[in-house]
């Protein structure tokens, strides 16, 4: 060993204990890490949002709607039975009435309105009591701008826009997967009661094709797409996990609580697949 | 010093590319998504795992007549709640169901067995209904429909007619209960067969020991020997034509054939040596037995019809218990010539002899399953149940202590067994889940060996 090489040696040895001592040093005031708080539930999402939740923004708020009261915009009632008036038209010469105006005398109530705006088209307004004014639901139409109803203090600017739909009424990726999280939730109590058919069974994935009405109810039978994970060993289960996996949506079937406004839109609710696998 | 550095900076170089290498192994796209293919990329995709392993509860009230009348087995009305009786009672001795009813579910009226009560059905807590009837004909025979439905779908799953003699209506129940248990489990079908075991009374020492037949579950009990001679290893014949089995007859072990339809037996093979643990080839014409010749034991085969037995094994030591792959290729055997009872399999011409157990305490009675995806054998320390695969992988435990001799249903589902060596109970055990049942013989009992799916 010559002298070069002495002193690197002496040199290594001097650092590695100093190294050594660093160490030990730090691990005395280790510091013991914060116990992490409750878990905290969290959901995966296979995309992140990448594309805007309202692809098509526009500047102007969307056109208004009449009805008596202020409300989120709804589907149309339909349209009452005609009910024959009791009385003949006085004024023969007068073109075909609509049959708004056939359906019922004049209410003493509606005339004491004050008068309508005459921007307003006299053959669609309702004219009926407002207790009268009801969906095919029995409940209350409303609309998104007061009609007929002079407050003061109430904006009625009218909006120039004809666009109908709200402008956040696209699928956002965020919305696709709460939405997905609600249909699981819903569904999982029944896909967990569904018994296990025997060995491999846990390796099928059955994609279900579902069609919903707007109020989560079935809108014809559940069509049974793909099937995956199928080998020697389970190939025998693949029609009974089929069966499975339809059972598991039909059983908890009509599905409740679910966005109207995200039902036909692209990505909507109105049409999904569902994956169905055993627990393994 | 120069040296070492260019060695140094060599290593680091290839310590370099490694991780490079690593690094781009990992970049290398794995396996495309399971989840993701072929779906709409432009849909709304929900996963949902869920399931339970538990019994599936089936409603299964009594089956209605459109018509009482009487017939050779009774009055259709009578013949109605006792098929509703049977279909419950296999289903439930399959261990995959919990049948509801038949009794204290609502009566069904003829009309309804196409119509069902769904609604009532869903309070019982029933995922599914089996309906039927029980109607005669005008020519003698019965008609038994069988129907099964989902009960939250409301939908049919299946249905079946089966027109039989009256005698045979227990048979049409069985083939009920097996159209609903394959439909709902994916496996094939094992109600309707019969088991042929040997029955045994008396004390230890002077044990009566007689061929009996019963179907599978203990119904239609008789017996095929008289108890003169003992009788062992009883194995049924896949075309159901024949049934061979081991007799002391002359207090000579030696390999018998018993024809089902006459009733007469005769000896596989002409030969004074020791013939025994026979077993049939799949395709029923051959059978596979040991002989035991100047001092060993080796495995032979012989046609059914007879002829000369052609030797597949001969090392020294005692082979014995052969028993076919399904497909007929090979054959898994018990042999000693380790030092140890231990499972071999080989081709089915004796070639390619290979070990595929290693455990401690013996293994015996192997028995190659219909799906063949397993073996089942008795572990002989402690006489256990089991299964291996065919390689010897995968070996696990289907019952406790005190059991040996497994035979499979035809569906490979289920493997029927001897428990308790003295007193002798027959037993069979699911072997996806586990859950066992016992067979009710009239007399004790051992050996069994479970028939192929009746025609």
């Amino acid at each position: 060993m010559d002298r070069a090489e002495a002193t690197g040696f002496g040199v290594a040895v001097v650092g590695h204990v100093a190294l050594l001592a660093a160490i030990a040093l730090g691990l005395f005031h280790a510091t013991v890490p914060p116990q992490p708080q409750d878990a905290i539930e969290v959901s995966f999402a296979e995309d992140v949002a990448l594309t805007s939740s309202s692809p098509t923004p526009m500047a102007q708020p969307p056109a208004p709607s009449d009805a008596p009261e202020l409300g989120a915009p709804e589907e149309a009632a339909p349209a009452p039975a005609p009910v024959p008036t009791p009385t003949p038209q006085p004024t023969p010469r007068e073109a075909a009435p609509a049959p708004a105006r056939e359906r019922a005398p004049p209410q003493p109530q509606a005339r004491e309105q004050p008068k309508a705006n005459p921007r307003t088209t006299r053959e669609t307004r309702d004219r009926r009591r407002p207790e009268e004014a009801r969906n095919g639901r029995g409940e209350r139409n409303r609309g998104t701008r007061l009609a007929d109803l002079n407050l003061d203090g109430l904006g009625r600017d009218p909006s120039p826009s004809r666009a109908q739909a709200s402008p956040g009424a696209t699928m956002s990726t965020q919305a696709a997967a709460n939405i997905a999280q609600a249909i699981a939730r819903q569904v999982q109590p029944c896909a967990d009661r569904q018994v296990y058919p025997g060995p491999g069974a846990e390796r099928i994935v059955t994609s279900i094709s579902l069609r919903l009405n707007r109020d989560g109810s079935l809108a014809g039978r559940p069509r049974v797409g793909t099937q995956r994970g199928l080998d020697d060993e389970n190939r025998r289960y693949a029609e009974r996990v089929a069966d499975l996996a339809v059972r598991s949506f039909v059983e908890c079937a009509p599905l409740r609580g679910l966005p109207q406004e995200l039902y036909d839109v692209p990505r909507g609710w109105s049409n999904f697949t569902m994956n169905y696998r055993m627990p393994g | 010093m120069r040296n070492i550095n260019v060695r140094i900076a060599r290593i680091v170089t290839a310590f370099c590319s490694l991780l490079i290498g690593t690094a781009a192994m990992a970049q290398t796209p794995a396996e495309q998504p399971a989840g993701q293919e072929g779906q709409d990329e432009g849909q709304l995709v929900v996963d949902v795992t869920g399931g339970q392993r538990a019994a599936l509860p089936i409603a299964v009230p009594y089956m209605p007549t459109p018509q009482a009348a009487d017939t050779a087995a009774g009055n259709t009305e009578a013949l109605g709640r006792q098929v509703a009786d049977i279909v419950a009672t296999d289903l439930r001795n399959s261990g995959l169901f919990t049948p509801i009813g038949p009794g204290g579910l609502q009566p069904v009226s003829f009309p309804q067995v196409t119509a069902p009560n769904f609604p009532y059905y869903s309070t019982t807590g029933a995922q599914n209904l089996v309906q039927g009837f029980v109607q005669a004909n005008g020519n003698g025979s019965i008609t038994v429909g069988c129907y099964l439905y989902d009960v939250a779908a409301r939908t049919e799953l299946t249905r079946q007619g089966y027109v039989v003699q009256p005698r045979d209506w227990r048979r049409a129940a069985h083939r009920c209960a097996d159209t609903i248990y394959s439909r709902l489990t994916g496996e094939g079908a094992y109600f309707d067969t019969r088991i042929v075991y040997v029955s045994e009374t008396g004390p230890a020492r002077r044990r009566v020991k007689r061929l009996a037949i019963m179907d599978y579950d203990g119904a239609n009990h008789r017996f095929l020997t008289n108890g003169q001679f003992t009788v062992l290893t009883p194995r049924f014949a896949p075309n159901q034509q024949t049934i061979t089995f081991m007799t002391y007859e002359g207090d000579r072990p030696r390999v018998m054939l018993y024809e089902l339809d006459s009733g007469q037996t005769r000896p596989l093979v002409q030969q004074p040596h020791m013939t025994f643990a026979p077993r049939y080839s799949p395709d029923s014409r051959y059978i596979i037995f040991s002989m035991a010749m100047n001092g060993n034991t080796d495995l032979y085969r012989v046609p059914v019809s007879g002829g000369t037995p052609q030797r597949l094994t001969n090392t020294p030591g005692i082979d014995t218990g052969g028993s076919y792959s399904p497909d007929g290729r090979q054959i898994v055997f018990e042999s000693d010539r380790s030092g140890s009872q231990q499972l071999y399999v080989m081709n089915a011409d004796g070639s390619n002899q290979r070990r595929i157990s290693f455990g401690g305490g013996g293994y015996a009675t192997p028995v190659w399953s219909p799906r063949g995806d397993l073996i089942a054998f008795t572990r002989t320390g402690g006489f256990r149940i089991g299964v291996m695969s065919p390689s010897g992988s995968g070996e696990r435990m289907l019952t406790s202590g005190g059991a040996e001799g497994p035979t499979w249903a035809p569906n490979g589902r289920a493997v029927m067994f001897t428990r308790g060596l003295s007193s002798g109970q027959l037993w069979y055990v699911d072997v996806a889940s586990g859950t066992t049942r016992r067979v009710p013989t009239p007399l004790g009992g051992s050996d069994p060996a479970w028939s192929p799916l009746r025609d």
